[in-house]
């Protein structure tokens, strides 16, 4: 280690560095513009030139090339030093007086105009540094371009200024050019080929080293060796220039790694349809017809426009976009016969948060059928049409044609009345559905299990997470496209079979951590230590970590404060364990990066050493402070000094913290015994745990006793008959029929719930819930239902096909009128099921007697899934005719004399039509049980429909907020029967990582509520979101339920006089805080 | 329905001796009303249980302290076991029905009686009032309203609307009778044995309450406009720069129901080293520091519940105009949820619970 002085002040230097390097890393500003860390110092643009003083002697000389010695004296600015820039800035800006890189050095020097005369082309941008020529030859070994020509003349050029055959388009020499002067297409033969992001669906360029998503785990950059000039030939390295903790292995190869699993689960998830480039739509043609995943990423903030939307072809915000539906599903061209389900609500949001983000925009839907079948979906389409004014047209556009001169993108589609229109659009965002992914052939065939017709994933028609091998299951859109709750809801699903597989070793790897014994240090005044992290150079690089640290040293209770280059290096942590040792350290503040990531690694190490994990605090200096100000290192040092003294204050006033445990009741209450109760109850005891299932009837079965008939040819009964033998045979399931639920108190792992049955009331202890209470057919009052025994509901004619009765084979005309009590005011939610169940009954009915007209009158057909080609094409070919009508204009019933008469408006034909049906069957809808009084009994919300709401739609689809109680089946909303089972194995899973513990332990920083100054008054009660605030009626004082407690803080922001507060967030501490950061 | 009590000598009496009666027929076993103390000087709310010892003045102007928080006082541990009656003024109401939705009180076996509130002089004023005049007849005869408190000036609504039953000034010849207005059954059950004769027309009250209710809402309106310029921290921090600190104004505030005060809690006391380095970086530092947060803290907390009865400007050793602002902020703040407290037991106060669609002009969509 050698010592240097750079303007009066000493740094430590590494021998073989340069002036400028240690000027660079110590943050001391010295201009230059050939300076790059991968080439070797030319010494060419002079910028950087210093005042070296040795032996009482001072010159002049270029600090990149200028090597260390013991002692040298440095000057950065001296009058000469500053002249000499100046007049070579001027010539700079004489040779390239455009260059806005140039100006901007030059402003920087002072400089902001040339007192010489320009002798260039007026376009000049290179000024000759040669880092383009040495990068080529010195870094990427290919030597494609030189200087050539003397004095005024001379530039860079490939050799005899003809295109170079031996340039690779690596891009190097552009990369490090200062003014961005080179233009590849003039150097090589070839033509630069840009990486293209995928996550930004092509949007954007990358990297060869780049980090795939902002969401990838690890979290770490790859290396493309498709794309890496060291990979293809061995040159460059260059990025092993800039990482300091040397963490890059250019020789890392794929490995064989061998683990033993029990079960296998498959989750490769889809491909997006790519529309064929140059088709009839245009796409790949032109500019502005994108697909809906490119606009996705248009619109996302963190996307490559920053989520401003503009036409790719100029820039200019589009005022009117249209989407095309069923870009590569429903269609027979591209082999894609199924309806991908996702792409109608996924055009809508997008056309809906389009419009939050341009007023004013126009945006239309082109659809054929909507299908907004999901939970809560037919509110959002409405609220799209009525609120936001998106508008929905009916018709599927054939082509796209863009108008040359002004690239608007014209499209051609059916109205209302059946004439032809052409509407002109901004932009065209064709809605691409799924296909299986390309790699799933080769998956399936090394794990053994078979594909269906379409591609995807095959799974059991009614365990639809089973693949065709045992122990193998498979979840999400690698088996059927869907949607993210219903993904999220089969790989739950899919881990609670897994785990049934391997009960008996669960929990046998796992080993647990020692810790010493914990100090106690409440007796002792705070000895902090500040432990500050560079970052490399991501914090270090811009704010003054030496400031801060001279700053907090001085701050009361510091003990010591201290920088790491990698605060989270091994060696870092070994060194603040010794820290706390050796200087009986009891706080420790680390103010490094964000502790979403980093937090716990700390924690643990003050543990290891011996510290309770409360007694620390972090500081976010990097994504909250570098990153963010990164123009601005002055006041970036200034926020770190105030930031990490907050940090400190609070530290000082932090308490050890206890985590309590409590014992959990390892068995589960599910209550309703249709086929998801049942479902759930099996899988639960299948993965060892006690069940209590209570179901309200004599008789197991719930609604799924009323289906007599499976799309394909399994048998809904049969299944029943298993699942009810199945659930009644369990040794670990305790089964209550005829019984009622008539109190439940306690908390997650520590439920006591009342169960009456046959006169007797039993108590049971339980640890999780699940609430599979079902849902009922709506009872039609409307279309003469109650007036005519030829007027039936779906459910009694499938019960009437599935026993063959004898009428069927005399019907003449059948008419099925769909929407009955869904989509209405009444029930404004679409049922899921009707018009697949019509479907499925109409295509047995045709194939048994197929002379019989078959007439489904509907609003839209939503045979989502491959439920598009099993049943509505089929249904088609076998001649069902399907009829449309308006939500304004339903079909009219008569009845005279026993004789139906259905009138109905035909929006194609534009006329009347009158049918005269034996039978009238009606698609009656799914409505909620009566959810409340046990919605009340276990403060579980319901949502406006009657349905119970699960905490999150996506993230959490079958669990309330109220941690241990957990739903599925038709209390959720309507389903199938596969979508019920699997929603209650998920359900199933989600209780059993409660269950599977012995005890559940309380968060560290919970609410806290002093009871002496507990006034009573309520309002955190009220306003907890958690339930985790019990009123004791007889003290008159809350109590604070540490394990349901998630330490939101609601309580203590409400409560007037402080008596509720919260562990780690006191008043106290917030107040230091505060006084510290507006000192 | 609206009956007349018959005056006998004076107002106060003929209250007095409808609550001797009360007190006799067995149905409450005391009552709660404003007693004049042995020296004359002043008059508190007193629990009488003897009917001989009954020497009520529910009519003395003056309010040392808010009966509706001694209410709280006496049942926020347990209610009361006997029937009890209280009487109170619309102020004193308010306050009580804001605190049983904090559960500070508890109403059981509790019979309410409101008085009309002519308005009340400041205790100093009361207890030296000035020429021989009986205060208690000057605001009955409605002459003079100089010497009156601000608060009462601009009074909210001086009629005491959710009582049981009101003892009703307005609208009648208090010369010859005042009324007695019961409100709800449990009103009409106290009186169902008395012999009481109805007022022919109600319309004389409607009148006069709409007439007194007007002027109370002008006044308020003006003195509100007139204090309008006390706004941004300078004009805060000077309005407040006699403040002692001693946090009379919260002990005095009926809605102040904090066991213990954050501000008389340990959170503000710091070491010397850290109010140094404030001093430090400032040059020089006024201790002690809360005494402006400590009020617009007060307010954050207890401003929505605000009855504005004026007991805080009352307490005041500094003589800290505080009605000044706190009619304003009241106003506003109460407006901005559209929020009157004491106006119903059963309205739940603003920001307690969660509103998914609250101030979307402030917060985020």
């Amino acid at each position: 280690m050698v010592m240097i002085t750079i303007d009066s002040k000493e740094y430590e230097a590494i021998p073989g560095e340069t002036v400028l390097d240690v000027a660079k890393r110590n943050n001391v500003f010295i201009p230059t513009l050939c300076h790059h860390p991968s080439v070797e110092p030319y010494s060419a643009c002079r910028l950087c030139v210093v005042g070296v003083t040795q032996k009482g002697w001072t010159k002049v000389t270029a600090s990149c090339s200028l090597l260390i010695k013991e002692g040298m004296e440095i000057k950065t600015s001296s009058p000469r030093i500053d002249r000499s820039r100046k007049i070579l800035m001027e010539l700079y800006l004489a040779r390239c007086p455009e260059s806005s890189e140039l100006k901007e050095v030059a402003s920087k020097l002072g400089v902001d105009s040339s007192r010489f005369k320009t002798y260039t082309e007026p376009n000049e941008k290179c000024i000759l540094c040669g880092l383009c020529v040495n990068v080529c030859e010195q870094v990427m070994g290919v030597g494609a371009i030189g200087f050539a020509n003397r004095g005024a003349a001379r530039e860079v050029i490939p050799p005899f200024q003809e295109h170079s055959d031996v340039c690779t388009t690596c891009g190097a020499c552009a990369f490090v050019c200062p003014t961005q002067c080179i233009d590849l297409s003039e150097i090589s033969t070839q033509t630069p080929e840009p990486l293209l992001s995928d996550y930004d669906a092509g949007l954007a360029e990358r990297k060869a080293v780049h980090i795939p998503f902002p969401q990838a785990i690890p979290n770490v950059p790859i290396i493309d060796k498709d794309a890496c000039m060291y990979a293809l030939n061995g040159t460059c390295k260059s990025c092993e220039n800039f990482c300091e903790p040397e963490a890059i292995l250019y020789d890392q190869e794929d490995e064989d790694i061998n683990i033993n699993i029990g079960s296998v689960i498959l989750s490769p998830g889809a491909d997006v349809y790519e529309p064929p480039e140059g088709d009839s739509l245009g796409y790949g043609l032109y500019p502005n017809v994108l697909t809906s995943l490119e606009f996705e990423r248009m619109l996302s903030a963190s996307g490559p426009f920053q989520g401003h939307i503009k036409r790719l072809s100029d820039g200019e915000e589009p005022k009117k976009i249209a989407w095309l539906q069923c870009i590569g599903s429903r269609d027979e061209s591209c082999d894609h016969k199924y309806c991908s389900s996702v792409c109608c609500m996924y055009s809508i949001k997008e056309a809906v948060i389009a419009k939050e983000h341009l007023p004013g925009l126009d945006t239309h839907i082109y659809f054929m059928d909507m299908r907004t079948f999901g939970k809560d979906f037919e509110r959002y389409y409405e609220r799209a049409e009525d609120e936001y004014g998106v508008v929905f047209r009916r018709s599927r556009v054939p082509r796209i044609e863009q108008n040359r001169e002004t690239g608007e993108l014209s499209v051609r589609y059916i109205n209302d009345n059946g004439d032809v229109e052409i509407e002109s659009y901004d932009m065209v965002v064709l809605a691409v559905g799924m296909q299986p992914c390309d790699t799933l052939p080769d998956l399936a065939s090394i794990v053994n299990v078979n594909l269906n017709g379409y591609g995807f994933i095959e799974v059991d028609p009614y365990y639809n997470v089973e693949t065709s091998r045992s122990g193998i299951y498979a979840s999400g859109s690698a088996t059927e496209p869907k949607d993210i709750p219903e993904s999220v809801i089969e790989a739950s699903a899919a881990a609670a079979i897994a785990a049934r597989d391997i009960k008996d070793a669960r929990g046998s790897e796992v080993t647990t951590k020692e810790y010493p014994r914990e100090r106690d240090v409440s007796n002792e005044f705070p000895r902090t230590g500040v432990f500050l992290c560079h970052c490399g150079i991501n914090i270090g690089g811009i704010i003054d970590i030496q400031k801060v640290k001279e700053y907090v040293q001085r701050l009361p209770y510091v003990a010591l404060a201290d920088d790491e280059t990698f605060s989270c290096s091994q060696d870092s942590l070994e060194r603040i364990k010794e820290r706390i040792n050796e200087l009986g350290l009891n706080r420790i503040v680390v103010a490094s990066c964000t502790p979403r990531t980093h937090e716990p690694l700390f924690q643990d190490t003050l543990r290891e050493a011996g510290l309770n994990p409360h007694l620390f605090e972090m500081v976010n200096l990097r994504d909250q402070n570098s990153w963010v100000h990164r123009d601005n290192p002055v006041l970036a040092t200034e926020k770190a000094k105030e930031t990490v003294a907050m940090g400190v204050v609070r530290v000082n006033e932090m308490r050890a913290v206890s985590h309590e445990k409590f014992p959990v009741v390892q068995k589960a209450l599910v209550i309703g015994g249709g086929i998801s109760g049942m479902s759930s109850a099996i899988a639960l005891s299948d993965q060892g745990f006690d069940v209590y299932l209570i179901e309200r009837e004599e008789e197991l079965g719930g609604l799924s006793r009323d289906v007599h008939l499976g799309i394909g040819d399994e048998d809904p009964q049969k299944l029943l008959e298993e699942m009810i033998s199945k659930t009644t045979e369990h040794e670990n399931i305790s089964l209550y029929t005829g019984a009622i639920l008539e109190d439940i108190d306690g908390y997650v792992g520590n439920y006591t719930s009342r169960i009456s049955h046959e006169g007797t009331t039993e108590t049971i202890e339980h640890g999780a819930v699940v609430v599979a209470t079902g849902g009922e057919a709506y009872e039609p009052t409307e279309y003469s239902y109650e007036d005519s025994e030829n007027i039936i509901t779906q459910k009694e004619f499938e019960k009437d096909l599935a026993s063959g009765k004898k009428y069927l084979g005399d019907l003449k005309e059948v008419v099925m009128i769909q929407c009955v009590g869904s989509r209405n005011d009444e029930h404004p939610y679409c049922s899921r099921i009707c018009c697949s169940n019509a479907i499925k009954n109409a295509v047995r009915l045709k194939e048994n007697n197929p002379d019989v007209s078959v007439y489904v009158l509907y609003r839209d057909i939503r045979t989502y899934g491959f439920k598009e080609d099993s049943l509505y094409r089929k249904a088609r070919g076998k001649g069902v005719f399907f009829i449309k009508f308006d939500e304004n204009e339903e079909p009219q019933v008569d009845l005279k004399k026993g004789k139906i008469t259905v009138q109905t408006k035909d929006k194609i034909l534009q006329r009347d039509m009158i049918l005269n049906p034996d039978k009238l069957v009606l698609s009656v809808g799914v409505v909620p049980g009566e959810n409340t009084a046990l919605a009340q009994q276990l403060k579980v919300p319901l949502n406006s429909d009657g349905f119970y709401s699960e905490a999150h739609m996506k993230l959490r689809p079958v669990e309330f907020s109220a941690d241990g109680i957990f739903l599925c089946g038709l209390a959720h909303s309507p389903r199938f029967m596969d979508e019920a089972i699997a929603q209650a194995r998920a359900a199933s899973s989600r209780a059993a990582t409660i269950l599977s513990k012995e005890y559940l332990e309380t968060g560290g920083s919970v609410a806290n509520i002093a009871s002496r100054r507990c006034a009573g008054c309520k309002l955190c009660v009220n306003i907890c979101p958690y339930d985790a605030l019990d009123y004791d009626e007889e003290k008159r004082i809350v109590i604070v339920n540490e394990i349901l407690c998630q330490g939101c803080g609601a309580c203590a922001a409400i409560c007037p006089s402080g008596t509720a507060q919260q562990n780690s967030f006191t008043k106290r501490q917030i107040m230091s805080m505060i006084d510290e950061c507006i000192r | 329905m609206i009956y007349e009590l018959k005056i006998e000598d004076d107002v106060p009496k003929t209250v007095n001796s409808f609550l001797k009666q009360l007190l006799e027929s067995g149905k409450v076993d005391a009552v709660l009303a404003m007693q004049e103390t042995p020296s004359g000087k002043s008059a508190f709310p007193t629990m009488i249980s003897d009917p001989e010892k009954l020497n009520t003045n529910v009519f003395a102007p003056l309010l040392p302290v808010s009966t509706g928080a001694m209410v709280s006082r006496l049942t926020k541990i347990k209610g009361s076991d006997k029937p009890l009656a209280v009487v109170l003024r619309a102020c004193e109401i308010r306050a009580l029905t804001e605190l049983l939705k904090l559960k500070q009180a508890d109403l059981e076996n509790i019979v309410l009686i409101g008085v009309d509130c002519p308005g009340t002089f400041p205790m100093k004023t009361y207890s030296n009032y000035p020429g021989d005049d009986d205060p208690t007849e000057v605001v009955l005869k409605g002459e003079s309203e100089e010497n009156m408190r601000t608060a009462c000036l601009n009074c909210k609504d001086p009629v005491p609307e959710t009582a049981d039953m009101i003892i009703g000034i307005f609208g009648a010849d208090t010369d010859k009778a005042i009324l007695l207005d019961t409100r709800t059954e449990n009103g009409q059950e106290l009186v169902s044995d008395m012999k009481l004769s109805e007022v022919a027309t109600e319309e004389d009250r409607e009148k006069a309450v709409l007439e007194i209710r007007n002027k109370r809402d002008e006044a308020r309106k003006a003195f509100i406009d007139e204090h309008s310029d006390i706004a941004g921290v300078d004009k805060l921090l000077e309005f407040f720069d006699t403040c002692v600190n001693c946090h009379n104004c919260m002990k005095a505030c009926p809605i102040c129901y904090c066991r213990e005060c954050l501000f008389e809690s340990d959170v503000f006391d710091v070491e010397a080293s850290k109010y140094m380095a404030k001093a430090k970086s400032k040059g020089a530092y006024k201790t002690p520091t809360d005494s402006l947060l400590f009020h617009v803290t007060r307010f954050n907390h207890m401003i929505l519940s605000c009855v504005e009865c004026g007991l805080c400007e009352q307490a005041c050793p500094s003589d800290i105009p505080l009605m000044d602002i706190i009619t304003a902020i009241a106003e506003n703040a109460q407006a901005e949820f559209e929020y009157l407290p004491g106006r119903d037991p059963e309205e739940e106060m603003p920001m307690i619970v969660y509103r998914e669609d609250e101030f979307l002009d402030v917060g985020e969509k």
